[in-house]
């Protein structure tokens, strides 16, 4: 089931990416850690037949690029508007994970994204994490979920 | 500029009120982000929050029934994305207004509002655009 998942959200990171982006060239590998000390958090809690966040990690570089891409202006800084737009991308790339995994009888809803790290003091059955390179940047997905009931995943 | 014709579903009133929108929340976008004192933008910001809250409106109303006209079958859940971001529009106005026309507020708001009206035409839109291709009903040569 985490490669399923792992598989699900690198799936949905890429087609986002690529329709919303226009970034074709985009690869992913597993990652244990991912040192990144400047970058921008966002956690998209997840609730349903399965519970915990996904937090993906946003370099403020990659986070720049991204919103620069979609509103055709220079963004030099990381600020609130930054920061809503690489959350709603977070959530968009989330709500594309919970329709495929809706096809699999599993029922999930997605929490309002927050900017926060993850919570190293809670256990999870489902844990995996991947890097996503793309020609703008890295991202990281930290995939921290707790199954609520048997499923089909 | 945000449009970009692959976003063209092939319906010319469906294509001219998107075009609509994106050139709105450009020029918000670009008045929010412009060098200078708040206050002197926020008439401006008010203007366009004000259009948008009814704009969008009558755009999903028409797009709604557009669907209906061709039987798409992602209507209702079509709707619902609607509905859900009327109300959010609806609800940062009232916050923003109570705030006494807070700029952190509609930074916020911007960013989200540039990210999911991309994505919503780019993909969800989209998908009406193949039904009705599927089905011969297509619009503008596509």
């Amino acid at each position: 089931m985490v490669d399923n998942l792992y598989k699900a959200f690198v799936d949905a990171t890429h087609n986002v990416f690529h329709l919303m982006l226009d970034l074709s060239d985009i690869s992913d590998h597993p990652a244990d850690e991912f040192q990144c000390d400047d970058a921008v958090d966002i956690a998209i809690p997840i609730v349903g037949d399965l519970e915990g966040d996904v937090i993906y990690r946003f370099p403020v570089t990659t986070s720049l690029n991204m919103v620069s891409i979609m509103s055709g202006m220079q963004v030099e800084e990381v600020d609130a508007f930054v920061t809503s737009a690489i959350s709603e991308i977070a959530n968009i790339i989330s709500g594309n994970v919970l329709t495929v995994l809706s096809t699999n009888e599993m029922t999930c809803d997605l929490l309002p994204p927050v900017q926060r790290q993850p919570d190293e003091n809670k256990e999870y059955e489902l844990k995996t994490s991947c890097c996503i390179q793309t020609t703008i940047g890295l991202v990281c997905l930290d995939i921290r979920l707790n199954r609520v009931k048997a499923n089909h995943v | 500029m945000l449009w970009k014709d692959k976003y063209e579903l092939g319906v010319s009133q469906i294509d001219a009120q998107h075009k609509e929108l994106f050139r709105r929340v450009e020029s918000f976008m670009q008045t929010s982000r412009s060098a200078g004192n708040w206050e002197e933008k926020v008439p401006k910001l008010n203007e366009t929050l004000e259009f948008m809250k009814t704009y969008v409106v009558e755009h999903f109303r028409d797009e709604e029934e557009y669907q209906k006209s061709i039987c798409y079958p992602g209507y209702e859940a079509h709707k619902q994305i609607h509905t859900g971001m009327v109300n959010y529009v609806l609800e940062v106005s009232k916050q923003y207004e109570d705030s006494n026309f807070n700029e952190q507020l509609m930074q916020q708001f911007g960013g989200k509002l540039l990210a999911w009206l991309i994505n919503h035409v780019a993909a969800e839109d989209q998908r009406i655009a193949d039904y009705a291709i599927k089905k011969g009903v297509g619009g503008n040569g596509r």
